[in-house]
């Protein structure tokens, strides 16, 4: 899977190097490989613990809000907008994630999901924050002094360095001992517990590292569009990161990406032939949930390829 | 006194009419998820649905009570297609192929309403206007019907499940399905007419509030998360837990909003919810064993 996943970054690191590629493409790139480093993330729990979280938009948008905040008050510093989005995203999880995983199956989704709802309603109608317009109008980053992130390749390069990590630590994790133990609470959690394993936290802390890795890429949304606002948080967004993890497949890492960045494609593609795009986004959700419960990548394995859910 | 009369028994008032019709919302999402396991998230816009319904229906016959009937009755048709065309193969999965399944159909419903009727907001005139004079004030003649019509209603669902052969049924399907099917009822058949009428009871709740409120495509998302705060409070599965939490939301909301702005109403609801969550883990009338 390894030698597979450099290709893939290689041939993205390329991508920009294709003739015809518009500066209207790389930003959808870039849009794609966001969408698809969060239902990565996102995967951990669903596909390889088995928690349904239904409230990853609050952890997206917090991260956005926090580089909001940094840049506004004219730090332009990458570095100082990640940071800022690791200590708010990082302290919002913990209590998020102590409480959710003192529960099992429906009632993890649904408390992630109204805790987001909170969080959502605050940034909503708070006016410090600009209440339903957001923060709007934000400079452009800088890697270092003099290096600012301004060009649609440079943000495109961004998000591909933050995905290839992103993935790094993804692996890192699906492939460890750590990892092995989330996929036995996933199957059976009483025997994880019998095994003498304490499963809230490993639940606790995938959810941490699910989140983080979410809020990060919420930091770096706001550098391509300059802005942060409450709509980032509403549970739909939550809803349309399940779908991408859907679409590509559970239980695997590149799969899910693959998923983030079909459905921002065809939400782009259709939303630019008929304005009745949620239609067809339902539908296509529906078709896959009822006849590719494995999503796209599962999909091959009725092609003939290799078993579809990491075992790990 | 005078405030009593004048500022807080109107408002616990709108608490219970509120309370009422939530509970009917609450009521078809706890037995949908007893009997099917799954967290209908397109419960909403099978209230939604029930709304523009009658929308519909009202634009054809000029009658509201027609609507009242009509509507309820074609949303249910649509909730028995929905059932056996997609959620029944879901039984057998995780429940979290339920819970996308039914969020791609909010998407779907949402968005039909919104091409057929647009996004605007609309309003349903209520079938009489006027107020009685009650407990020193005058209250609009509407809304004790519609607190009339929802408790009588929950009251009507309580007996049906009580007291009925059919209600006795749909509850031992939720306790043994396999059992049932084995001494020769028709459990599928159980399963359709179940979501069809939850479906049908959203959509009567939908149009029973829509005088009160406006109706728009996005109503439903809005309603359906106090629906889930409602069942979860409750405890799951708990029928009865449902009502009384839906009562509890209702004016807890309703007097909250006489000393708070809407945010911090919202905000102060959904703290509530994770308090009895973290004090009673199973919710008000939750019982032992059920998910846990």
């Amino acid at each position: 899977m390894t030698w597979r996943a450099a290709l893939v970054f290689a041939v993205l690191a390329a991508l920009p190097g294709v003739p015809g590629i518009s500066q209207y493409s790389l930003l959808l790139a870039f849009d794609a490989l966001l969408f698809g480093a969060i239902a990565m993330s996102l995967d951990l729990l669903i596909g390889y613990t088995g928690l349904v979280s239904f409230g990853h938009a609050a952890f997206y948008g917090l991260g956005a809000y926090a580089t909001a905040i940094v840049l506004e008050r004219g730090v332009l510093s990458l570095w100082a907008c990640l940071g800022a989005a690791v200590l708010v995203v990082g302290a919002y999880a913990l209590v998020v994630s102590y409480f959710a995983t003192a529960r099992r199956g429906i009632y993890f989704a649904l408390l992630t999901l109204i805790f987001a709802e909170v969080v959502y309603t605050f940034f909503r109608y708070t006016q410090t924050f600009g209440g339903s317009d957001g923060i709007q109008g934000l400079p452009d980053a800088r890697l270092w002094p003099g290096a600012a992130i301004d060009t649609p390749l440079r943000k495109y390069y961004l998000v591909l360095t933050y995905l290839a990590l992103a993935y790094a630590v993804c692996r890192l994790v699906v492939t460890s001992h750590f990892g092995r133990v989330l996929v036995a609470i996933r199957e059976n959690e009483d025997r994880a517990r019998f095994l003498g394993y304490s499963v809230q936290r490993y639940k606790m802390a995938i959810c941490m590292i699910s989140a983080l890795l979410t809020g990060l890429a919420g930091a770096i949304y706001p550098m391509r569009s300059a802005f942060a606002t409450p709509d980032l948080m509403l549970w739909t967004e939550s809803g349309e990161f399940i779908i991408s993890v859907m679409i590509g497949g559970l239980g695997t890492l590149v799969g899910p990406v693959i998923g983030g960045a079909f459905f921002t494609i065809l939400r782009d593609k259709v939303s630019s032939y008929v304005d009745w795009y949620f239609i067809v986004i339902g539908v296509v959700l529906i078709v896959i949930v009822l006849f590719m419960p494995r999503g796209l990548l599962g999909f091959r394995r009725l092609l003939g390829f290799k078993q579809w859910r990491a075992t790990a | 006194m005078d405030y009593v009369v004048a500022v807080l028994a109107p408002q616990l008032l709108h608490g219970l009419v509120f309370g009422a019709a939530l509970g009917l919302l609450a009521l078809g999402l706890t037995v949908i998820f007893g009997l099917l396991g799954v967290m209908n998230f397109a419960h909403g816009e099978l209230y939604m649905l029930g709304a523009y319904a009658g929308i519909a229906v009202i634009g054809w016959t000029h009658s509201f009570w027609a609507a009242l009937v009509a509507a309820p009755l074609a949303v249910g048709l649509i909730g028995a297609v929905t059932e056996v065309a997609t959620l029944r193969p879901m039984y057998r999965r995780e429940p979290l192929y339920g819970l996308i399944l039914t969020f791609g159909l909010a998407l779907v419903f949402r968005e039909g309403v919104r091409q057929i009727w647009g996004g605007d907001m609309r309003r349903i005139l209520p079938p009489f206007t006027g107020s009685t004079p009650i407990l020193g004030m005058t209250y609009p003649d509407y809304r004790l019907f519609l607190l009339a019509a929802s408790s009588a209603l929950l009251l009507a669902i309580w007996l049906f499940f009580t007291r009925t052969r059919a209600g006795i049924v749909v509850r031992a399907a939720v306790q043994d399905a396999e059992m049932l099917d084995g001494l020769g009822v028709d459990v599928r058949r159980v399963f359709t007419l179940t979501f069809a009428g939850s479906a049908a009871l959203a959509a009567l709740a939908g149009l029973l509030l829509a005088p009160v409120f406006t109706v728009y495509p996005q109503m439903g998302v809005e309603m359906i998360l106090l629906a889930f705060i409602v069942v979860i409070l409750g405890g799951m599965g708990s029928m009865g837990g449902s009502v009384v939490a839906a009562f509890v939301i209702g004016v807890a909301q309703s007097l909250f909003s006489l000393w708070m702005n809407p945010q911090r109403v919202a905000i102060a609801i959904f703290g509530i919810m994770i308090v009895v969550l973290i004090v009673r883990p199973r919710g008000f009338f939750g019982r032992e064993g059920v998910l846990e």
